[in-house]
């Protein structure tokens, strides 16, 4: 488990640069709407977590998903896809600048990959109380 | 023939015009995926050009403060929307229906499934080809603009395809899935 700790380490500090670049892109040019791809990219995990507990009666497969893990996963890559073209719109119309939206993606993008890392990492043991 | 000796038999009729996904069991979470993906990418490339069109500026060469010669209107809107509720319709159907195993319910069910799957795909097309025509009749004939807000008109246009392709996709992956365990369970 001490690999464990580090892996904890190591993606903690992960998921603070990337909050950091977020509010950089966001305090830098006093325009505090980037704040929102934080918003984004925290929330894009939860559908697929929440919908995930949903399916698989006895009936079915263990991989097989039903509608309601389908559903999940369609609002979870729209929540991605929402995260990296805010940005990239606010930035066409002039909104934000051109470097906060890639600061913005960059740093959601980390945040995102944060998750996904933790997840895959500590599912192991996870399934061994089950 | 020609052909190697796998992709050729003679007993073959017709040959299977979908092409086969190597994607194994994680075939129809990527479809999922992608259609979610596409979903959004649709929406967004019309909402852009929505953001755009409020925060425009006056065209290029133009003095500065002259108002932009045109605006993303309500008109504008009203493909996407179709676009959107045939997407609904759509998928809101269920897919053993449609495929008339006269098993369950009454018989008149199947027919009734087809039609809304019939009118979900028809708001769909006309989604398409009302951002086509408005694309044409508001944006290219007519008065000429720049080419910004001609940008307008194809995205406009990008989002219906986007939307449909996000359609087919995700009904490719949820009927490849079953095709995959009714071979299983064979």
């Amino acid at each position: 488990m001490a690999a464990g700790l580090r892996t904890v380490i190591l993606l903690s500090f992960v998921l603070a640069v990337g909050f950091l670049l977020i509010i950089l892109s966001c305090a830098l040019w006093k325009n505090w709407l980037p704040l929102l791809v934080a918003l984004t990219f925290v929330l894009a995990p939860l559908p697929n977590a929440l919908f995930s507990h949903c399916g698989g009666d006895e009936l079915s497969g263990s991989y097989e998903s039903s509608p309601a893990v389908d559903f999940g996963r369609f609002i979870t890559a729209i929540f991605v896809v929402t995260g990296f073209a805010l940005p990239i719109v606010w930035a066409h119309s002039e909104i934000i600048d051109t470097k906060a939206a890639m600061m913005s993606i960059a740093g959601g993008g980390l945040v995102y990959a944060t998750i996904m890392a933790y997840s895959a990492v500590f599912r192991q043991e996870e399934s061994d109380y089950d | 023939m020609a052909l190697p000796r796998s992709n050729y038999d003679p007993r073959r009729v017709c040959l299977n015009p979908f092409p086969e996904f190597t994607l194994g069991k994680h075939r129809r979470t990527f479809g999922v995926y992608l259609a979610g993906a596409l979903f959004a990418l649709a929406n967004w490339t019309f909402l852009d050009a929505a953001v755009l069109s409020k925060h425009a500026k006056a065209p290029y060469g133009a003095p500065p403060g002259t108002d932009p010669p045109v605006h993303v209107t309500f008109t504008d809107w009203v493909p996407g929307l179709c676009s959107l509720l045939g997407y609904l319709v759509i998928n809101l159907i269920d897919k053993d229906r449609i495929r008339g195993d006269e098993g369950f319910g009454d018989s008149r069910a199947v027919w009734r499934a087809r039609l809304f799957l019939f009118i979900g795909f028809a708001l769909m097309a006309g989604g398409l080809a009302g951002s086509v025509t408005i694309l044409v009749l508001k944006y290219l004939v007519g008065e000429s603009y720049p080419a910004q807000f001609t940008y307008y008109g194809y995205a406009n246009v990008s989002q219906s395809v986007a939307l449909m392709l996000s359609a087919i996709v995700l009904w490719i992956a949820q009927n490849t899935s079953s095709e995959y365990e009714y071979n299983l369970t064979l």
